[in-house]
This record gives structure tokens, sequence and C-alpha cells, in this order.
């Protein structure tokens, strides 16, 4: 019962003189943690040798089944935000962030009696269903209380939360690799101990990320901050009900916008490794295209803070502007670049396109509190996320189908790509003119002050930062 | 809406101190562990 008391979400309002700082690092214990997605597939290899230890044996999972450990996650990463983000928001972020870390822990901790066991249905539930709405939750948990905490800055705040995402494989992937390494033996691939212990380290993670956020009192602002007499045009003062948020077109041009930059960014991030190689054959190898994609990992994490926070002063529509036009632009270079053999064209187009492909995730929460206001705006990109698990499906069967095609069809693999490279500029181009029309939202959708009123009003107003 | 002044001090300079390195170092590391093996792939 102690426990339930502590989630509450009028026990997390900030005491006088706490630091609105400490909840970019309250956030960042989530992101971090949940960010180890992006390298789940350090596991599976391994997983394909569970029985055979050093090669696959009779009766090893293949790779196409492990495959689906991934997919199902991120399916349920999207379904969950989008079903439980009133729930999140409306508790509080202490509750969500701590189902969100025994979810996710607690799929580790399946998943590793599912190896243990070997059996794949288990590894499924575990990581796939119930770490993918760990995900979820953990995702959109602190979107809110951020935006609340920083209305001077709210696409740096989010964007600080959002880089974590991109960063918690950078911890990942070697920690996982180290735990391995530690726990196999001749006889054994220490998977099933690697889950235990990352489980066991995510989970203290999250808890300490879940006992720091607060959320600021009623009537909070930032020292020295004023809001502004005459309001952008573009950013609301008013809030729009998480499920009236549906019935705009806002949400649905937004929806497209990340759906469409997701797909582009998120089919040639899969083929990164393989199109380097193939359009510069001779020239990058195996081994120098797998430090390629590190180093583009980096701009894609990288890219989710400078972005973000330069939509804090040039705008949110502006900003998917540039993303949108330059990304045409360089999508298009890149088959010059193969054709000029210049890998250090293709790099820097390459390097760019995914600090866009970062910053697209990282400045559409604060798009959507321009648009809708605050009161739901974890809530309503919850709904948003949808458009990310779509384009998870959709950019790299895009991708495969077109290289498939054109090498089928007599094409030199070098060239393979040029038609992708032509298909996502055209799709940046959709999204250019998706971005164009948002305006802002029609005033029936706004919610009254009373029903707009946060639950947390009884509570004390504070003179903190 | 109110503005409110921050107060603190050394109290709150020694949380944000420990909470910024509980994320900052090991996200640090797995950076540079990643630098280090790009640099390793192009050599």
């Amino acid at each position: 019962m102690a426990v339930l008391s502590f989630l509450r979400r009028e026990r997390t309002v900030a005491a006088p003189g706490y630091s609105r700082w400490l909840i970019p690092p309250a956030a960042l214990c989530v992101h971090l943690c949940i960010g180890q997605a992006y390298a789940f597939s350090v596991f599976n290899l391994p997983m394909t040798k569970l029985i055979g230890i050093t090669q696959s044996g009779p009766g090893d999972w293949k790779l196409t089944e492990l495959g689906w450990i991934f997919s199902l996650a991120i399916f349920f990463l999207g379904a969950s935000a989008a079903i439980l983000g009133r729930w999140v928001e409306e508790g509080g972020p202490r509750r969500a962030m701590f189902t969100a870390g025994l979810c996710w822990c607690g799929g580790f901790f399946l998943s590793a009696i599912g190896v243990y066991l070997h059996q794949l249905w288990i590894v499924y539930l575990g990581y796939g269903v119930l770490g993918g709405i760990g995900l979820g939750i953990g995702y959109i948990s602190p979107v809110s209380t951020l935006i609340r905490w920083f209305p001077d800055r709210p696409g740096m705040a989010t964007g600080m939360a959002i880089m974590g995402f991109g960063g918690g494989a950078f911890i990942a992937s070697p920690l996982s690799v180290w735990l391995m390494s530690r726990f196999s033996t001749p006889a054994h691939v220490g998977v099933a101990e690697t889950f235990v212990a990352l489980g066991l380290i995510y989970v203290c993670f999250m808890m300490v990320g879940a006992a720091i956020v607060r959320v600021p009192p009623p009537g909070w602002a930032p020292e020295g901050y004023v809001a502004p007499l005459q309001p952008s045009r573009l950013i609301t003062t008013e809030n729009v009900f998480v499920y009236d948020a549906l019935k705009t077109p806002q949400f649905w041009l937004i929806w497209w916008i990340l759906c469409l930059n997701v797909t582009a960014g998120i089919g040639v991030l899969g083929q990164a490794s393989a199109m380097s190689q193939e359009m510069f054959r001779g020239q990058i190898t195996a081994v120098a295209a797998s430090g390629l994609v590190g180093l583009f990992s980096l701009f894609n994490m990288v890219g989710r803070f400078i972005w973000s926070s330069t939509s804090d002063y040039i705008g949110r529509k502006n900003t998917y502007f540039v993303f949108f036009a330059l990304g045409t632009v360089l999508y298009a270079l890149v088959p010059y670049a193969g054709a000029l053999g210049s890998v250090a064209l293709f790099v820097l187009c390459y390097a760019v396109i995914f600090s866009m492909y970062g910053g697209g995730f990282a400045t559409v929460p604060a798009y959507l509190r321009d648009m809708f206001g605050t009161r739901y705006v974890g809530a309503i990109h919850g709904l948003l996320l949808t458009a990310w698990s779509m384009a998870g499906i959709f950019g790299p069967v895009l991708v495969n189908y077109i290289r498939e095609y054109n090498v089928t069809h007599g094409v030199a693999p070098a060239q393979a790509y040029n038609v992708t490279m032509y298909v996502m500029a055209g799709l940046l181009v959709v999204g250019f003119v998706c971005n164009l029309f948002v305006r802002p939202v029609h005033e029936r959708f706004h919610m009254r002050a009373v029903e707009a009123e946060d639950e947390v009003a009884a509570a004390p107003v504070f003179g903190s930062e | 809406m109110e503005t409110i002044r921050q107060s603190g001090g050394v109290g709150n300079g020694i949380k944000l101190a420990l909470a910024w390195g509980f994320v900052g170092i090991p996200l640090v590391w797995g950076v540079v562990q990643t630098l280090v093996n790009a640099v390793k792939a192009f050599q």
C-alpha cells in the first residue's frame, strides 16, 4: 500500500527549491534503459547457437524466427503507447515509470526463462509483448512532465530524453557482449544469464528515475519566464482532449509527417552496412561498414538533441521543412556520390540524414504541444507512435523490395539502391506538403477551462525554479 | 502564471551532479566504446 501511495501523482508534486534540471536525468534513467531495444540484434547470433554452441545445431532457433522478437516489441511499443497514453498522463510520471520498469525488466526475466527452457514463445511473450509494453509506457512517461518543466524550451527538454533512447544502444551493445563473454562457457552460451543481469541493472536505473521525477506545482513557471503576450499563431495556449485530437486534421498531418520521415530513415538505416559495401566495392570493407553504422547511430543520437533544441528557436514547422527539403536533396545526392566513388560525400549525406531521422522523433512531442497544448500531450504522443510502428514495417520492406526488384531485373548491385534513394526523396516531398498544410487547431476542439483543470490543482503553489 | 524563484544552493548542486553523473557516465562510456570500435573498423 505504501508503494501505491508513493506512486500517486499528488506525491510527485515538487517541493520548494526542487531544480527542474533533475527531470532530464530522471527521464534519461528510463530512456537509456529502453533504448536497449536498438541493440537487441547482438543477441540474434548467440541465440541461434543455444544448442549447437559453436554453430547452429538441429533444433536451434533460426534468424528469421528471432527477427519476430524485435518486431513484436516495436508493435507493442506503438500499441501500448496508444492505448495506455491517457492512463500514463492522468496517473503521473512516477506510476508510469515504475510500471514501465516492471514490464521492461519482467520481459527480460521471462525471456531468460524462455532461453533456459528453449521455448521461443516465452521469449516472444517476454521481450516482445511484456517488454514492448514497457517500451511504450516508458517512452511516453516523461514527455509531458518535461514539457511542463521547460515551457521556455520544450524541444530541448524532450530532445534530451529521446536522445537517451538513441543512446541506450551504445551502452547496451558493449555491455551485453561483455556480459555474454563472462557468462559463456565451452558448453553454454550465456544469453539467459545476460538477460537476468540486464533486467536487474535496468530495474535499478528505472526505479531511480521514478524516485527522482517530480511534476511542477500548478502555476509554476521558470524564473524570468514570461509567457508571450502575443503567442505565435502556431503555438496554442489551449488544450485539446486526447481523443478529440484524433478528430483534427493536424493530428493526422503530423502522423504522416512522422511516418514519412521515419520510413525514409529506418529503411536505409537497416541497409546502411550492405548499401555502403555494395556501392563502394573495394573501398568499404564489411568491418569498415560496421564502423560506419556505429558512426551513423551516433549522428542519429546527437541529432535528436541538436534538432529539437534548434526547433525552440526556428519553430517546429520550419524544423520539419528543413528535414524534408534538405533530406530530399541529400537522398538525391547519394546515387551521385556512388557514381563519383566519393565515400566522403556518401558519409556526409548519410550523417546528416540520420541526424534528421533522430531529430524527427525528438521534435515531434514539442510539435504536438504547440498544436494541442500540454494537458494531454503525452497521451497524444502515444497515439502518434503508431506512425512509428507503421514505418518500422513499411520502411525496410520498401527498401528491400526495390533493391530485390532492381537486382532481378539486371541492375548492377552498385546501382541497385539508386531508385530507392529517389523513392525516399519522393516520400520526403510528400512529407513537405503535409507539413505545409499544418494550421492551428480549430477552437471547437479546445477543452473548456473547467475540463482542462489539472487534478493536482489543489496542491499548494511553491516558490521554486 | 506565477513566476517563482529558484532556490536550493549546495544541496541541489550535489543532487544534480549525482543525477547527471548517474546517467552521463554510462552514456559517455557507451559513446566512447562505439567511437573506438568505429576507428578500429576503419583501420
